[in-house]
């Protein structure tokens, strides 16, 4: 190895190191003793442990990490798989039509610039009328808006990104809106399709908010739940505790990041059009 | 199969006339070019054929049938993109069964029609192949054979060789052509490049700022034009167009040369570059400065100067030996003169 690269692999390490200090230092208290907490602040674990991942994994009358792990997978495929079902023809309509372009575009995108705690109370009261609090469907439901002007966003800029003379020799090829759409368009849009995908169910997997207002017992997510641990036995915070469900509850979205990365990047419309 | 028939037809983009009342009959089977400049309307006339624009007014009918009104996919045609627009998540033969699938055509039956269009345009090898695997000659004859498989009315073809290499051009030029008489098909064919045209058509339509300037066979266009843009748009080197006076029943050429010549009202003359003739100087009725000589191999294409601003083209036999700053006469024959008005147009009819 030449010593520029020396340089830069030690450039790039402590960069890493930096930027992804808290998730080491939750990692390394998640495997300390209750003890050592408190007595032994460096990176360097004494007595490694996993008594506070076994206490976490451990289902109680009060706690049950499972439920909550299941609620957020459910609410958060909800709100990361709907907002692509609706903002898909949406996006087409836009792009190809102009449907909504100047009004119904702009609003939706800014919906993602308002602090969402303002619609905590008249969704709380429609949730209320309409038996959706407390259940995966009505979490879904609003994690679905808070998704929505991410998935129309970036898949209007698919659909704009697509040569237009594909979808008019699909029409030569005698294919009808729907069909041109979903063999045509959709196959195209994938890569987008997979980045809103990725991008909503983290979001949705790590909202906080909806979860604690509209949640109380059957449908709390992994994030509300995961507070629950803090004080496991009265008393003060359980540091060990709480680290270690942090990092189970960080575990799910930063495996779908790392498995779905490589779909992200990559071009779908090569050898469409010239070359 | 059928013909194409437009009545009338126009177009406006925002205000913009685009089409400005082309009529034209396309005979079954016939082999139309429509050739221009660009920005003359030829695409957006192939356009409106296929259903992809809305005429705003006129009509189209194709085998009889009225189609104005109608969407492409009701049309029954097919066509052939310049960018070739293939489907790039579709293997080649999913690109070309994509439009009897549409139709629900029984799978046994695409099988078939995809490996026939497959062997006539030797693709069998590729039919398993991305587009994005595929060389531009290839991807060609793909989008080609996404258009024959559906056994369409009448195919319409979008400048479908201006992507291609020189070489690859001409081969698929005259194949296209050995495509057209084995398929028995009407054609229409968009180009902007007049060497297609003029090899390929039964027949071409000239088309200039929306208008059809002058239809008719190659020969036709090439030996009458109608006016002097075509004559200029057509043939290589362009026909050099020479200003002149009419004096006692003769035409006075500029530096005084004259011609006896029976039209009335000509003000100028179209001379093509073989009907001049290199001479001596003085020993034809124009003469000038040699100011290029571009040696061909079986021609000497030759500019010659005559007056300010009037430079005249002529092809000379490949072993004249002359050189630029040269004077040369020029000779020419008052029957391959073509008489124009004025106002461009011919005068002869």
């Amino acid at each position: 190895m030449r010593r520029g690269d020396l340089l830069r692999w030690a450039v790039f390490a402590v960069a890493a190191f930096v930027m992804n200090f808290p998730i080491l230092a939750t990692l390394v208290t998640a495997l300390k003793p209750p003890g050592e907490v408190m007595r032994n602040p460096s990176l360097w674990v004494q007595a490694p442990t996993l008594e506070n991942f076994a206490t976490v994994l451990t289902v109680s009358d009060r706690l049950n990490v499972y439920h909550y792990l299941w609620n957020s997978t459910v609410a958060a495929l909800i709100g990361a798989v709907l907002p692509m079902v609706v903002a898909f023809p949406l996006a087409w309509a836009m792009v190809r039509r102009g449907v909504g372009r100047a009004v119904l575009f702009p609003t939706v995108v800014n919906l993602r610039a308002l602090p969402l705690i303002i619609f905590a109370i008249p969704l709380y009261m429609m949730y209320a009328a309409t038996g959706l609090l407390d259940t995966r469907l009505g979490l879904g439901l609003i994690l679905a808006i808070v998704n929505l002007p991410l998935a129309l966003l970036l898949l209007v800029n698919a659909v704009a990104d697509l040569p237009v003379e594909l979808e008019e020799a699909s029409r030569m090829d005698g294919a009808r809106l729907p069909r041109m759409l979903v063999r045509v368009v959709l196959p195209l849009c994938r890569p987008a399709f997979v980045t809103t995908f990725v991008f909503g169910f983290i979001t949705a997997w790590n909202e906080f908010l909806f979860g604690l207002i509209l949640t109380t017992r059957d449908a709390v997510p992994m994030t509300v739940g995961a507070s629950f641990f803090f004080a496991t036995s009265g008393g003060g915070v359980q540091w060990g505790v709480a680290a270690a469900v942090m990092i189970v509850a960080a575990l799910p979205p930063l495996v779908l990041g790392l498995v779905m990365y490589r779909r992200i990047t990559g071009s779908m419309v090569a050898g469409a059009v010239k070359g | 199969m059928a013909g194409i028939e437009l009545r009338g037809l126009t177009k406006s983009f925002a205000g913009q006339d685009v089409i400005r009342g082309v009529s034209l009959t396309v005979a079954q089977g016939e082999f139309c070019v429509i050739v221009g400049p660009s920005g003359c309307g030829k695409s957006t006339l192939l356009r409106l054929i296929a259903g992809l624009e809305e005429a705003t007014s006129g009509t189209i009918a194709i085998g009889g049938r009225d189609v104005t009104r109608l969407d492409p996919w009701d049309r029954g045609l097919a066509m052939v993109f310049q960018s070739y627009a293939l489907y790039p998540h579709m293997s080649v033969r999913d690109n070309m069964a994509f439009g009897l699938r549409t139709a629900r055509v029984a799978e046994a039956e695409v099988a078939r029609k995809v490996a026939d269009a497959a062997r006539m345009l030797r693709l069998e090898g590729l039919l398993d192949r991305r587009p994005a695997a595929l060389s531009g000659g290839q991807r060609q004859r793909v989008a080609i054979g996404r258009a024959i498989v559906r056994d369409p009315a009448a195919f319409l073809f979008d400048e479908p060789l201006s992507n291609l290499d020189a070489s690859l051009r001409a081969d698929t030029r005259v194949e296209l052509a050995a495509l057209h008489r084995a398929l028995g098909a009407t054609m229409v064919y968009v180009t902007h490049d007049q060497v297609e045209a003029m090899t390929m058509a039964d027949r071409i339509v000239v088309l200039d700022g929306g208008r059809v300037r002058q239809k008719g066979s190659p020969r036709d266009l090439y030996e009458r034009p109608a006016d002097t843009f075509v004559a200029q748009f057509l043939g290589s080197p362009r026909m050099t167009l020479i200003p002149v006076d009419v004096q006692d029943g003769q035409v006075v050429l500029p530096g005084g040369g004259r011609l006896s010549a029976p039209w009335a009202g000509l003000a100028q003359v179209g001379l093509r570059a073989e009907h001049a003739r290199i001479t001596a100087p003085g020993g034809g009725v124009l003469s000038g400065e040699l100011i290029a000589a571009e040696y061909l191999g079986a021609t000497l294409s030759v500019l010659v100067r005559v007056a300010d601003g009037l430079t005249v083209a002529a092809l000379a036999p490949p072993h004249l030996r002359i050189t630029p700053g040269e004077r040369v006469g020029i000779a020419i024959a008052a029957a391959d003169l073509h008489p124009f008005a004025a106002d461009g147009r011919r005068i002869d009819g």
